[in-house]
Formats: C-alpha cells, structure tokens, sequence
C-alpha cells in the first residue's frame, strides 16, 4: 500500500534523513518513534508527497511519487499534521466542506454528515473551530484527514497536549481504521499509546535503527526474561544464577531479571539452584521488557556505534 | 477549477468573517470617492468662484472642449467632467491599495496559522492555490471598485452641472472601470500573492506588498499632470499588456513558490 525505499532527505549541509526504508500494509498500524529532531517529521512529508525525498523513492498504492504526481497521489494519502492547522474563523462545518471539495469528495453534505457523526462533533457543526477546546479541534482535524477515506493515514503527534480521555478516543479511532483496512502510520513520543496499538516499530535517529514487530525487537534485545522475586536481597544471589543458557542477571533490590535462552527448559533447573543456594523464591514470572526499555537500548545501542564508528552516524 | 473555487470560498467566509480586513480599503476608496467632488463642488459653492474662471483649469477646458461627451455642456460643466474623469483612476485604484495587504498576507497568514500544511496535503496545486488566494482578495476589491463606481456616478449625476455623468458612460470611463481596473488589480493582487509566498513573516509581506501601489500612483499623478493621455487605443493597449503581464506573473508566482521552503524554514 505504501512503500519507502532509502530516503535520503538534506537541507544544505544537514541531513534530516539518511536512507529510511519502511512498507505499510493494509489493515496496519506502524509506530515510527524517534527523539526530536530524528527527522520523524521530515520523513512524513516525504511519503505525503509534501517535500521531495533527497534521494529514495516512495509508493502508494503502486504508484510512484514524483513533482508530476505528488497532486495525485496526495489525493491517496491522510495527513494529521502536528497542528490541528484548522481555519479558526470557519466552523466546523465549513472546515470540513472546503476539504470535501478539495479532494474532490461526492456528495459533499452527505460526507461531510456523516464524518461529524461518526467522529462525534455534529453538535459543534455550526461552531467556529476558534472556541473549540484543544482535544475537540484535534479530532476535528483527524476528521478533516479521514474524510476522503484515503488508503495510507499518516498521524503525525495525534495525541500530543490531549487530556488522557480524548488521547482515549483518538487511539480507539486509529485502532478502528486498522480494522476498517487502512494503512496507519503513527509518529508519537507516546511509547504507552504504541505499546497499545502498534503492530510493528520503527525507530529513527536520522537512520532507522530498528524495524519490526514490538515481540521481535523484544525477543532480539532482551532474548526471554525471567523475573523472579525473593524474600531476600536479591543481589546475593546473582553468582549462583549464572549457568548455561543464561547470558544475563541483573538484580533489583529482591527482584532477579535472568535472560534465559529458552524459559521452559532452564526454569526448573534454575529454581533448584537458587533453592539450594537457600534463598526463599516468593514468585517466578515471565518478565516482558517494556516498549520504553527497548527503545532507550536501541537509541543507546545507536549512539554507542555511532561513537565507535563516527561515519556511520555523521548528520 | 473545482479546487479553486472551494478555496475562493474559503477565503470568501474567512473575510466575511472579518471585515475589519477590508476596513482600509473601504476607508481609501471612500476617501477617494469624496475628494473629487470636494474639488469639483464644494470648493466652488463655498469660495463663490467659478472653476472654469480659474487659469489652472484652463487647460482641461481646452482639452474638453474637443471631447463628444462634453459637447452642450457649459465651462464650468466641461472642468467637472474633467476633474471626475481624472479621479476615475484613483477610484479604481484605492481599492486595490486597501486589498494588497489582505493579499500580501495571505499565504504567510496561512503559514502562522499553522493551516497551510494541512492544505498543502490536499491534491490542490500550486497553481490552484495560488488562483484562489488572488481571486479571494481581487472579488472583493473589484466589487468595491464596481461599488464606488454607481456611488460615484449617482453622486456626479445628482451634484454636478447637468449632463456631466456622460462623460461617466464614455467608452474611455467604462474601459477604465470594467476592464483596466480589475486588469490592474489582478496585476497588483498576484504581485502581492507572490510577496506573500516568498518572506517570511508577514510585516514584510505589507511593507512590500505596499510598494506595489506606488507605481499605480505615479500613472495617476502623471495624469493629472497632464503627461499621460489615457485615450482609448492607450487603454486597449494597456490592458492588453496587463493581460499579458498578468499571464507572466502567474507563470512566475507558480515557479517561485517554494513549498518546501514554506514548510520546511518559515517560522
């Protein structure tokens, strides 16, 4: 539905982006995280056709975007810009009628109806989007971007600055599109909203440092994790747990956190050992690392090669 | 044009929203509307003194005289006939002047509303948009033109000697209202449009954009002057000129606007 292919993106000296790859299928949703400035937003305009990728290609539904069809192919594409960016003199109506017509939508009233009645705003119709509070103005804005129903929505901060109910009601809406078969790209610092509706992650720092599944990246960095809490200080215990198919114990005050190559084979003898060393197990858990956890050690792992290796990472 | 006209829409409400916008347009073509029959009327009622009677006019009965439109009316009727036809220019023109800061702002005004991005995602081209930013300040400055015309001719018809509102209705007259004007303005309001996509703040984009009317002014002053005669095949002329520069600067408007630049460095 959407694929990007190594876009390099300068301005002048400064690289924004350097060679991000990344596809969207239908039915979707993909979480792209970063630090600020790591060139999330630069790489959204590119795949909505706004501004020209350096170098590197992007393609919506099989058709290439270049100065010739970016009009086009923008018409594909949803964008939730980082503002609601709304007309404050206009109301809400009148926002998302000029919108209709801007994308060429049919039966104009008809749409714009019952867009403002599925996304709950018909009774703000009449309006002004000036004296909406903020929460109301950003889910007229997703409104405003889903209207034309394009394939590819692309959700730039769509829940930054929203009270946790309307950052609520703006994630069950990116939830709905997934099931309504829509390509979803999410760019958010909001790693609690990408834990609850990301199907796969991409994390950019200028390059993409890692694209997958949250379970795979889970799975590559952290392998499986016991947790195993203790009646004592769990610290004492660290030397005895070492063993084969373990690579890493870590300890936190009477919590173990043991990296085991495969749980239900080394658990028992895991368990016997600690019991015979004397210590009192109060409860053995799978330990699953949180998207947080994964995204600070793939920016740390980042930044540790860029500093053994300069060129790789020079921006 | 399905694009364009919902943006000239737009823009349409979002005046109609704030009037005040258009204030100094108003204001200038109110101004220039008056002025004319201060000259013409007041002047002479209040002072008792005949403005055919003047050296300074003398000229303009000379040039009147041999005008049809003028023909039957007395001196003092040719000087006003002259006068008011003079001031057509200015009552064309100040209604532009008052709409070029609405033009001038008009992209940079989207810019610090943070609601260009939105519509540049949108299929709409520059081309599009730029059409429907000009027409969005050139309708409204057009109508007031119109407007100030009917004002000023029933204003003419009632105040000045009788059979002076002929030289209103001149192919020359109606030429300069109907077709120079909204050329000129056309011209003027595109050059402000293209200010508007190319600084970055938006006290610029006046300042510059009031530049604009300054040659607009000096063909008035010249015309007054006596230096330039806007004779019939020096309107056709002009306007077609106006309509050629007119096609240049929305070929230029649409090369120079840089969206990246707008979205990517404008603050």
């Amino acid at each position: 539905m959407l694929s990007a292919i190594n876009l390099t993106r300068r301005f002048g000296d400064r690289l924004a982006v350097e060679n991000a790859s990344l596809t969207l299928e239908p039915g979707q949703i993909f979480a792209l995280l970063g630090p600020n400035g790591a060139g999330k937003t630069t790489t959204l305009r590119m795949l909505a056709g706004l501004i020209e990728p350096s170098s590197g290609s992007v393609n919506v539904n099989g058709r290439a975007m270049s100065r010739h069809t970016a009009a086009e192919v923008r018409g594909h594409v949803g964008f939730l810009t980082e503002a609601p960016g709304l007309w404050d003199r206009l109301t809400v109506r009148q926002n998302l009628t000029v919108y209709a017509r801007l994308h060429g939508v049919p039966h104009v009233d008809q749409a714009v109806n019952e867009t403002m009645a599925l996304f709950g705003i018909a009774d703000r119709a009449a309006q002004p989007a000036a004296q909406l509070s903020k929460g109301l103005k950003q889910r007229v804005a997703l409104a405003r971007t889903l209207l034309h129903k394009p394939d590819v929505v692309l959700l730039d901060e769509p829940t930054s600055g929203l009270d946790p109910q309307s950052a609520r009601d703006v994630r069950e809406l990116v939830l709905r599109l997934r099931d309504e078969g829509r390509a979803v790209l999410l760019s958010t610092h909001n790693l609690d909203e990408v834990e609850r509706v990301a199907d796969r992650v991409a994390v950019l720092r200028t390059r993409m440092i890692a694209v997958d599944t949250p379970a795979a990246l889970r799975a590559r960095l952290f392998g499986s994790r016991l947790k195993i809490a203790l009646a004592q200080d769990a610290s004492l215990l660290v030397a005895t747990v070492a063993g084969p198919g373990i690579s890493e114990v870590t300890s936190e005050e009477q919590t173990l956190l043991v990296s085991v190559d495969n749980p239900s084979m080394r658990t028992p003898a895991l368990v016997r050992r600690l019991v015979a060393a004397g210590a009192d197990i109060l409860s053995v858990v799978p330990d699953e690392p949180s998207l947080e956890e994964i995204y600070l050690r793939l920016l740390k792992d980042a930044q540790d090669e860029r500093r053994a290796d300069p060129a790789k990472g020079s921006q | 044009m399905r694009r364009v006209y919902a943006l000239l829409v737009k823009e349409l409400i979002d005046l109609r929203a704030n009037p005040a916008l258009f204030v100094p347009a108003v204001l200038t073509g109110l101004t220039s509307l008056a002025l004319p029959f201060v000259i013409a009327i007041v002047i002479p009622h209040l002072t008792g003194e005949r403005l055919s009677d003047s050296s300074d006019f003398q000229l303009a009965l000379d040039m009147y005289r041999s005008e049809p439109a003028t023909t039957g009316l007395n001196p003092e009727g040719a000087v006003q006939g002259w006068i008011f036809q003079q001031f057509l220019l200015l009552l064309v023109f100040a209604p532009i002047a008052g709409a070029m800061s609405v033009a001038a702002y008009t992209v940079i005004g989207e810019k610090q509303a943070r609601t260009l991005e939105p519509l540049l995602a949108t299929p709409l081209t520059t081309f599009e948009l730029l059409g429907a930013k000009v027409l969005g300040a050139l309708i409204p400055s057009v109508g007031l033109t119109f407007a100030g015309f009917l004002l000023y001719f029933g204003g003419v018809w009632l105040l000045a000697d009788p059979g002076v509102y002929r030289v209103l209705l001149t192919i020359r007259s109606l030429s300069i209202v109907f077709m120079l004007g909204p050329l000129a303005a056309l011209a003027a309001l595109q050059l402000a449009v293209c200010v508007s996509s190319r600084v970055n703040d938006a006290r610029s984009a006046q300042q510059i954009g009031a530049l604009i009317i300054l040659p607009l002014s000096g063909l008035l002053v010249a015309q007054l002057m006596g230096r330039v005669q806007l004779t019939t095949p020096a309107m056709i002329a002009a306007a077609l000129v106006l309509a050629l520069l007119n096609v240049l600067l929305m070929r230029i408007g649409v090369s120079i606007f840089d969206r990246e630049s707008i979205l990517t460095r404008w603050k």
